[in-house]
């Protein structure tokens, strides 16, 4: 379980995360929406320590999560899937799981190989020269070598065919599905999020405005006046 | 024959610091001036302990360069927690404070400079001896140097360039990889240093320079960046070339400011004709 206990983050003077309180239990799939510049990135990297001085408290199973300390933060089963640069460009696909395949269980990459073949058909080729889509599942399967037991994304499909989109966000929730690892998404396609998460939250201006089941905010007549 | 001897052994040593300082810039992308000055902290240091310890010469050299990769630690762990940028600035102060210190030194033989350093090797063959000793050893600090960087660490090393937000979150320190470089290269410097104290036998504080860190930035420029050959190339080159220019004879007012030229030139003509240096590096896997 990932505990934010108001959680206040800043870049200088600019305010970008006010006062958060959430907590993700073990397996859920939650999803984190809201407009440019809300604080949704700031949020994920909180929960992974990224942030290097905040207020409040972020913890993870009752061990608090050092703000600056990534790497040992990782180690207590976070995955964190950053936005947009998230694969190791000059090297191949194999090379990029072996990555975090030094510290962990080598066996593992043939159980990524299973929930994503099309990166088995690839394992030599470089990771710049895949297709968008295929580095997103790349980038799944680095954070999933870790094994982490809570996985955070941030705009995984953006940018990406809707038919890559759906694909995307099914391998998500088969990882949620065989794994267990929980899924914490920020995403800018609410429409097709909300159907693969149980619950939303909605971040506005730094500050959480919403949170509820997804069901719940799907037949929100006004879903838009949110954000 | 004395002073071919003494140029190959420079080659050796001009290979080991070019080599090591490439290790440092070209593969780990840490930007430090301060190489110069691990090498002369580990030659003081090996040298003096064999002098007022008696410390046996193998041992001391051992304990040169591990001096001088603790030395490195105390620069690099402060200034990479802030930033890249800290360690350059940073290294200047390390590299122009310690040459001050060494000269203020009594013990160490001040300004002046210090004498009667003992020779690993005595007799008639000491300087072929010498001559195969540094270049084995020359040998050995490419050979790791291309073990460290290519393989299973060269590739988390090139990672962590790449994207340190990224490694990071895959549960990799990329400040321990960057220490590590950063120790491992100022250790060959301080090798290479103790060498060359116990076969010139005289250390000054003056050779500590910053025109040291420029040639030894320039072997690496010259000969190519972040390849395994190019700085030995680079040390080759810059270390022969001077020395034939002393061939042509010429009066010492030529002499001086021609060297200078030769290295900012060198320079400038590889930035412009070939950036890459002599010995591109190869791309991909
Ligand atoms: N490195 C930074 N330095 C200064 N300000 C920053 C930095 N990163 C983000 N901000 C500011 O903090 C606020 C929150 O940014 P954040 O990246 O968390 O937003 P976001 O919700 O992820 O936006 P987007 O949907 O565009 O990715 C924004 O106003 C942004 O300009
Ligand atoms: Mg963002």
């Amino acid at each position: 379980m990932l505990e934010f206990r108001a959680v206040s983050a800043r870049y200088g003077k600019l305010a970008a995360l006010i006062e958060v309180s959430l907590s993700v239990p073990d397996g859920a799939r939650v999803a984190i929406f809201g407009h440019n510049g809300a604080g949704k990135t700031t949020l994920l990297k909180c929960g992974v320590g990224a942030m290097p001085g905040i207020d409040g408290e972020v913890s993870c199973n009752g061990t608090r999560i050092v703000p600056g300390a990534v790497y040992r933060n990782t180690r207590l089963g976070i995955g964190f899937v950053p936005q947009g640069h998230n694969v190791f460009k000059n090297l191949g696909v194999e090379r990029n799981l072996g990555i975090a395949g030094l510290l962990h269980d080598k066996r593992f990459v043939e159980r990524v190989y299973e929930l994503f073949p099309m990166l088995a058909e690839r394992r030599a080729q470089l990771a710049g020269s895949l297709s968008g889509g295929q580095q997103q599942m790349l980038a799944l399967g680095m954070a999933l070598m870790t094994q982490p037991r809570i996985l955070l994304l941030d705009e995984p499909a953006t940018g990406l065919a809707p038919v890559i989109v759906e694909n995307v966000l099914a391998s998500l929730l088969r990882i949620n599905e065989t794994m267990k690892t929980a899924i914490v998404i920020v995403e800018q396609n609410v429409k097709a999020t909300l159907p693969v998460v149980e619950r939303a939250l909605i971040l506005k201006a730094g500050r959480l405005v919403w949170d509820g089941s997804s069901a719940e905010l799907a037949r929100k007549e006004d879903l838009w006046t949110w954000f | 024959m004395e002073y071919v001897y003494s140029v190959l052994v420079m080659i050796g040593i001009y290979t080991i610091m070019a080599s090591s300082f490439n290790l440092i810039i070209g593969f780990g992308g840490l930007i430090s001036i301060a190489h110069p000055i691990f090498f002369a902290l580990s030659a003081y240091a090996s040298a003096l302990v064999n002098l007022h310890w008696g410390v046996p010469i193998p041992l001391a050299i051992l304990l040169g360069t591990l001096f001088a990769a603790a030395m490195s630690v105390m620069l690099s762990l402060p200034s990479l927690r802030i930033s890249g940028d800290y360690l350059l600035i940073a290294s200047m102060g390390f590299q122009l404070g310690f040459v001050e210190v060494i000269k203020n030194v009594d013990f160490a033989g001040g300004a002046g400079g210090l004498t009667g350093i003992a020779s690993i090797y005595s007799g008639p063959s000491r300087s072929p001896a010498f001559v195969v000793t540094t270049l084995t050893i020359a040998a050995t600090v490419v050979s790791v140097v291309h073990w460290l960087t290519h393989g299973e660490y060269g590739r988390a090393i090139r990672a962590m360039r790449d994207d340190e937000e990224c490694f990071a979150s895959l549960g990799r320190n990329p400040m321990a990889i960057k220490i590590t470089i950063f120790a491992v290269g100022s250790a060959l410097a301080g090798l290479a240093g103790a060498l060359y104290a116990h076969y010139f036998q005289f250390l000054s504080p003056e050779q500590f320079g910053i025109t040291q860190s420029a040639l030894i930035l320039t072997m690496v420029v010259v000969g190519g960046m972040g390849s395994t050959w190019g700085p030995v190339v680079g040390a080759l080159l810059l270390t022969a070339l001077p020395q034939a220019i002393t061939f042509l004879n010429l009066p010492p007012s030529v002499m001086a400011p021609l060297q200078g030229m030769l290295y900012t030139g060198l320079v400038l003509l590889f930035l412009f004709v070939r950036p890459a240096g002599l010995v591109a590096k190869r791309l991909g896997q």
